[in-house]
């Protein structure tokens, strides 16, 4: 379960508390939600999907992640939770260059010291979830944007993470690609139980979640 | 992390060579640079104690402090008979020093006049190849000197000219005689060419009073390598409190501290190199990292840690080193040996800076594997010190920030 406490976030640029990114937001996730948070384009839903994620600082409030308050860890502790606790899902693919599809999938849970048997297993297991068994040798820059998003999917889903955090998955891909990518998140949330948050503003998302968060000016409007 | 490091190496081609050509250079010119300068250290050194210093030179112990006849040393043959025990000695000669006054017809100057043994002397020193005009001493040569250049021009001197020599004996009474101009040296050491004269020793000891003493003995050794061990074998021997052994060490330390000196300056100047490759290295893999900024990005924020970030850029920095360095270090290694054994030869290299103290046309360059592997700790260290600034510059930025940098 994920819980925002009084959150606000400010950017300092060049005046003090110029922007107000976070405004207050208090918040309940459950374990196993299939949740976005939408809104206008600097809204702040990036923000907050990067304040649970660990990425980013705040300013005031608290954020817990199973009663465990993450917001004041510091930045290896926070590493550790990203690595550990969460799987992230980014805009723009950001796989590893220099590793395959098999590599790039398996690479979090290298870092995480699992055996390379378990690695193996798990690998081809994500990957013909995802359609992508047959890439596992290619390089991303061989493969199209949907598969590279794939790749980053499964990435995210095979080291079994609590929460998959994913800003702007579709952004990159055509309707039919965004579609399919919605679909296997879908199911994989189902079938593994796993939270995804997502931070969009695309329509196939917002058809295919069960909770949608509203926000406006950096604060929860609705949901 | 070494496997990602691989797959960079690899999957960064460029940059890579890069990496590689500059600290394959680096290598290569800082062993051959050191290696010439312990080499020439080496050679002047060497040159320098043949000219008449010897490895080794045993003393009265009051003698190189206060001088005078007291503190000669008696019995020389007794102490030379125990030399010959020693096999690691190659040769040696007792030496008799004193200081007079030398008058031409219209000149004079004091010198010091020495008494040496002409055969003895072609295996000790090169006083004989010095030689500028007229002969070396030999054993027939009687009341012959052999001259330093300068003093002979202080004293505008002849082949051939007579010269007066009044001194103390070393029983401290008179001693005069006239002596003869028969050659005239020149070692290119000012100071020693112009206050410098041998004579030969017998004829010389009976002048003197001198017979089975001597100021010092000098010792030429096999191997210049073993002079401490042998020196320390020459005290054991000797077994006389009066007595001291000296290794060249000692006995030309002013040449030993302006080598020191000399090698401080060399590696300043080498050292000015090495900022340079240092930072074109730096500058070269700062640039390289900044367009991988978001990649490492990307990676803290799925989970890489700051030190793993460090150890990627560390095995990678490592690789590419140790890459290069394994091709340099035989390249390199083997031209130190090579020229070690077969010295640049620069034709009238010597002539020219003769005036300087540079007695041989030959510039060799000294193999030492100690040498070496020092050198190649400092390429190394200098490579791991490049990643340092990089790795903060990554640390910077937050994961988040990063993953969007363009």
């Amino acid at each position: 379960m994920i819980k925002l406490q009084h959150v606000n976030k400010y950017f300092y640029r060049g005046e003090p508390r110029e922007v107000h990114a976070l405004r207050d937001i208090s918040l309940i996730i459950e374990d196993g939600e299939f949740t976005l948070f939408s809104g206008a384009s600097g809204c702040g839903k990036t923000t907050l999907l990067n304040a649970i994620g660990a990425l980013d600082t705040i300013n005031s409030g608290e954020i817990y992640l199973d009663n465990k308050e993450i917001s004041s860890l510091n930045e290896e502790a926070r590493t550790q939770l990203r690595l550990n606790e969460l799987g992230f899902v980014f805009q723009a693919y950001n796989l590893v260059p220099v590793l395959n599809v098999e590599e790039n999938i398996g690479f979090i849970m290298r870092l995480r010291g699992l055996s390379e048997k378990e690695i193996k297993e798990r690998v081809l297991e994500v990957a013909s979830m995802l359609e992508i068994d047959n890439k596992l040798g290619s390089l991303p820059n061989a493969l199209s944007g949907g598969q590279q998003q794939r790749v980053a999917v499964a990435r995210a889903v095979a080291a079994k993470p609590k929460i998959i955090l994913a800003d702007e998955p579709t952004a990159n891909l055509d309707s039919k690609n965004a579609k399919a990518l919605m679909d296997m998140m879908r199911e994989l949330n189902e079938r593994e139980g796993v939270s995804i948050l997502f931070a969009s503003h695309d329509a196939y998302i917002l058809e295919s979640v069960r909770r949608v968060i509203k926000m406006n000016d950096g604060a929860i409007v609705d949901g | 992390m070494f496997q990602l490091a691989l797959k960079n190496i690899l999957f960064y081609r460029g940059r890579s060579i890069t990496t590689a050509v500059l600290t394959f250079v680096s290598t290569m010119l800082f062993i051959i640079f050191v290696s010439i300068q312990d080499g020439s250290h080496k050679s002047m050194l060497e040159n320098s104690l043949k000219i008449y210093t010897g490895a080794i030179e045993i003393y009265h112990k009051e003698y190189r402090d206060t001088g005078g006849n007291e503190y000669l040393i008696e019995d020389v043959k007794t102490i030379t008979d125990k030399l010959s025990e020693i096999e690691d000695i190659e040769a040696f000669a007792g030496r008799y020093e004193t200081y007079g006054l030398l008058s031409s017809r219209e000149h004079s100057a004091a010198s010091m006049i020495s008494g040496i043994d002409p055969a003895k002397e072609r295996v000790l020193s090169s006083l004989k190849e010095a030689r500028r005009e007229g002969e070396f001493l030999s054993e027939n040569s009687g009341n012959c000197l052999y001259m330093g250049a300068e003093l002979v021009k202080k004293l505008h001197l002849k082949m051939g000219d007579e010269v007066a020599f009044v001194g103390s004996a070393s029983d401290n009474s008179f001693a005069a005689d006239i002596l003869k101009l028969c050659g005239v040296f020149k070692t290119g050491l000012f100071e020693f060419d112009g206050s410098t004269s041998f004579i030969n020793r017998s004829y010389f000891d009976s002048l003197m009073s001198a017979q089975n003493r001597a100021s010092y003995i000098t010792i030429k050794l096999k191997n210049m390598d073993d002079a401490q061990r042998v020196n320390s074998e020459i005290l054991k021997l000797l077994n006389d409190d009066a007595l001291e052994s000296l290794t060249w060490k000692t006995l030309m330390k002013t040449l030993v501290e302006a080598m020191e000196v000399d090698s401080i300056f060399g590696y300043i100047s080498l050292s000015l190199f090495f900022v340079v490759i240092f930072f074109v290295i730096m500058i070269y893999g700062f640039v390289n990292v900044s367009s991988r900024i978001r990649e490492f990005g990307v990676l803290r924020c799925i989970g890489l840690s700051g030190a793993n970030i460090f150890r990627l850029l560390f095995y990678e920095i490592f690789v590419l080193s140790s890459l290069a360095v394994v091709l340099a270090t035989p390249i390199a290694g083997f031209l130190c040996y090579y020229f070690q054994l077969h010295p640049i030869v620069i034709e009238g290299m010597a002539e020219m800076y003769r005036d300087y103290g540079v007695v041989s046309d030959a510039i060799p360059l000294n193999f030492d594997i100690f040498t070496i592997l020092w050198n190649l700790g400092v390429i190394y260290i200098l490579n791991f010190l490049s990643i340092v600034y990089p790795y903060f510059y990554i640390n910077s930025f937050k994961p988040i920030e990063a993953s969007r940098h363009v």
